[in-house]
C-alpha cells in the first residue's frame, strides 16, 4: 500500500512536470468544445445531443491520456519498474491516478459545456456522480487495454481499438444516468442505477487487478 | 475417426430440427404468428454462440493458470466458432426483423449487444494477429479475452434486463415465458441447441487441430 501512494504521487509529479502534455489536454478539451460551437452556430444542443458530444469529448480526451499511460514504463524501465513495485502496487496506483485524472477531464468539459451550450443539468449531484463514476470504468477499461497495447510494443492505435467495444456498455449505463440528473430525476429514484453501475465499476476494476500481474511479466 | 459418436448425434438433431421445425405445430401468438418457427433456427445460434465463448474464455484462464500453449489453441479456435454462429444469429435475426418489426435493425438492447459482442471479438482478432510472438499473444490475448467475455455478459446479460425492449420475452412481448409453456416448441428447440453445441464443438476441434499442424 505505501508503494502505491508512492507511485502515484510519482504518476502526479511527471504529470506536472510534464506541462506541455497538459497544456494540449487542455487546448485539445477547449478547441472541441469550441468547434462544436461554431459548428452548431451558437445554437444550444438538445439534452440528448448535448449529453453524447460531452461524452465524446471526454472519451476522445481519456484516450489521449490512456495512450501515454505506460508511456515510462516501456524497454528497459519495465524491468526497473517490475523491480521496484510489483503489479499489484502499480495497477492500484494506475487506477487511482487515471480515474482521478477523467474524472477530473470530465468535470471541466462540463464547465466548458455549461460556458458555451449553459447546463442543462437539474440534479447537480446525480450528475456529478454519474460522471465520477463513468470516469471510473474508463479509466478501468482504457488502463488495462493501454496495458495490453503497450506489451505490443507500443501500438498507440491499439489501445483505443481494443477499448472503444469494452467502453460502450459503461457509456451507455452513464449517459442513462446522465439523462436522468438532465432532466431531474431525485437523487433517490435513480439509486438503483447508481448502484449498479457502482457495483460494474468495482466489478471491472477486481478483473483488472487479477489480471494484470499476467501482462506485467516478460 | 475419433469422438464419432457426439458428431453424428448432432448432425442428427440438427436434420431433426432444421426438417421437423418446419411442420411442427406452433401455437397462435399476435403479431410473431408463424415466424415463431425462427426460435429454432436463431436462438440455437446464440445459445451455441455463448456456449463457444464460455468454452474458450475457460480455455483463456486455462492457458494463464497453466501456461500450456495447447489451451491457447483451443481457446482462438472456440473464439472463432462463437463468431461464426454470431454471424447467423445476426443475419437470422436480421431477416426475422424485417417481416416482424419492418426493418432490418433497430435500436434495441439486445440488437446493441450482438453488434458490440461482435466488436468486441472482432478486437480480439486483430490484438492476436498484431502479436508475433506465440507465448506473449497467448498469454496477452488470454488476459484480454477474460476481460471481454464479463463485458459480453454484462452487456447481453444484464444491460437488456434493465431496459425495455421490442425483442420477444421483453417489455411484455409475448416471448420465452410463453414458448416455455409450450411442449411443442420444447421438443424442437432444446434439441436445436445441443445439436448447435454439439456440431460447433466439432467445427472447433477441427480448426484445433489445423492449428496443431501448423505449429
Amino acid at each position: 500500500m505505501k508503494n502505491t501512494w508512492v507511485l502515484v504521487r510519482r504518476y502526479f509529479s511527471q504529470e506536472v512536470r510534464n506541462s506541455n502534455v497538459l497544456f494540449s489536454l487542455g487546448l485539445y478539451l477547449v478547441g472541441v468544445a469550441y468547434l462544436i460551437y461554431l459548428l452548431n452556430g451558437g445554437g444550444v444542443p438538445a439534452d440528448k445531443t448535448w449529453n453524447s458530444l460531452l461524452w465524446i469529448v471526454v472519451f476522445f480526451g481519456a484516450i489521449q491520456l490512456s495512450a501515454r499511460s505506460f508511456e515510462y514504463e516501456s524497454n528497459d524501465y519495465f524491468y526497473y519498474y517490475q523491480t521496484i513495485a510489483g503489479p499489484a502496487a502499480t495497477i492500484i496506483a494506475k487506477l487511482l491516478f487515471n480515474s482521478a485524472y477523467i474524472a477530473v477531464i470530465s468535470g471541466l468539459t462540463w464547465g466548458l459545456f455549461s460556458l458555451f451550450f449553459g447546463n442543462p443539468v437539474f440534479n447537480t449531484l446525480l450528475f456529478g456522480l454519474a460522471l465520477l463514476l463513468g470516469s471510473v470504468g474508463c479509466s478501468v477499461v482504457l488502463t488495462l487495454t493501454s496495458g495490453v497495447a503497450q506489451r505490443t510494443q507500443g501500438n498507440a492505435t491499439l489501445s483505443a481499438i481494443l477499448a472503444l467495444p469494452l467502453l460502450l456498455p459503461i457509456l451507455q449505463l452513464t449517459s442513462v444516468l446522465n439523462l436522468q440528473a438532465i432532466v431531474g430525476v431525485p437523487t433517490g429514484e435513480a439509486l438503483n442505477l447508481v448502484a449498479s453501475l457502482a457495483a460494474l465499476d468495482i466489478g471491472i476494476g477486481l478483473l483488472a487487478y487479477l489480471l494484470f500481474p499476467y501482462l506485467w511479466q516478460d | 475417426m475419433k469422438g464419432l459418436s457426439y458428431k453424428i448425434t448432432g448432425l442428427l438433431l440438427i436434420i431433426f430440427s432444421l426438417s421437423y421445425g418446419l411442420w411442427t405445430e406452433v401455437p397462435e401468438l399476435p403479431i410473431i404468428e408463424q415466424s415463431i418457427r425462427n426460435l429454432f433456427y436463431h436462438v440455437s445460434m446464440w445459445f451455441a454462440m455463448v456456449a463457444m465463448m464460455a468454452a474458450s474464455f475457460g480455455n483463456a484462464i486455462g492457458f494463464l493458470t497453466s501456461e500450456n500453449m495447447a489451451r491457447d489453441r483451443r481457446s482462438i479456435s472456440l473464439a472463432e466458432t462463437g463468431m461464426f454462429f454470431s454471424i447467423l444469429g445476426l443475419l437470422t435475426g436480421m431477416l426475422w426483423a424485417k417481416f416482424t418489426w419492418g426493418a432490418w435493425w433497430t435500436n434495441d438492447p439486445k440488437l446493441n449487444g450482438t453488434a458490440i459482442t461482435m466488436l468486441i471479438y472482432l478486437a480480439y482478432f486483430v490484438l492476436r494477429n498484431s502479436i508475433d510472438d506465440p507465448r506473449k499473444r497467448a498469454r496477452i490475448s488470454g488476459v484480454y479475452n477474460i476481460f471481454a467475455f464479463v463485458m459480453m455478459i454484462v452487456f447481453i446479460g444484464i444491460l437488456p434486463r434493465m431496459t425495455d425492449s421490442l425483442h420477444p420475452g421483453n417489455g411484455g412481448n409475448p416471448g420465452f415465458n410463453s414458448y416455455d409453456l409450450d411442449n411443442r416448441l420444447r421438443l424442437v428447440f432444446y434439441p436445436a441447441v445441443l445439436g448447435w453445441i454439439l456440431v460447433g464443438t466439432w467445427i472447433a476441434a477441427l480448426r484445433y487441430r489445423i492449428r496443431n499442424l501448423e505449429e
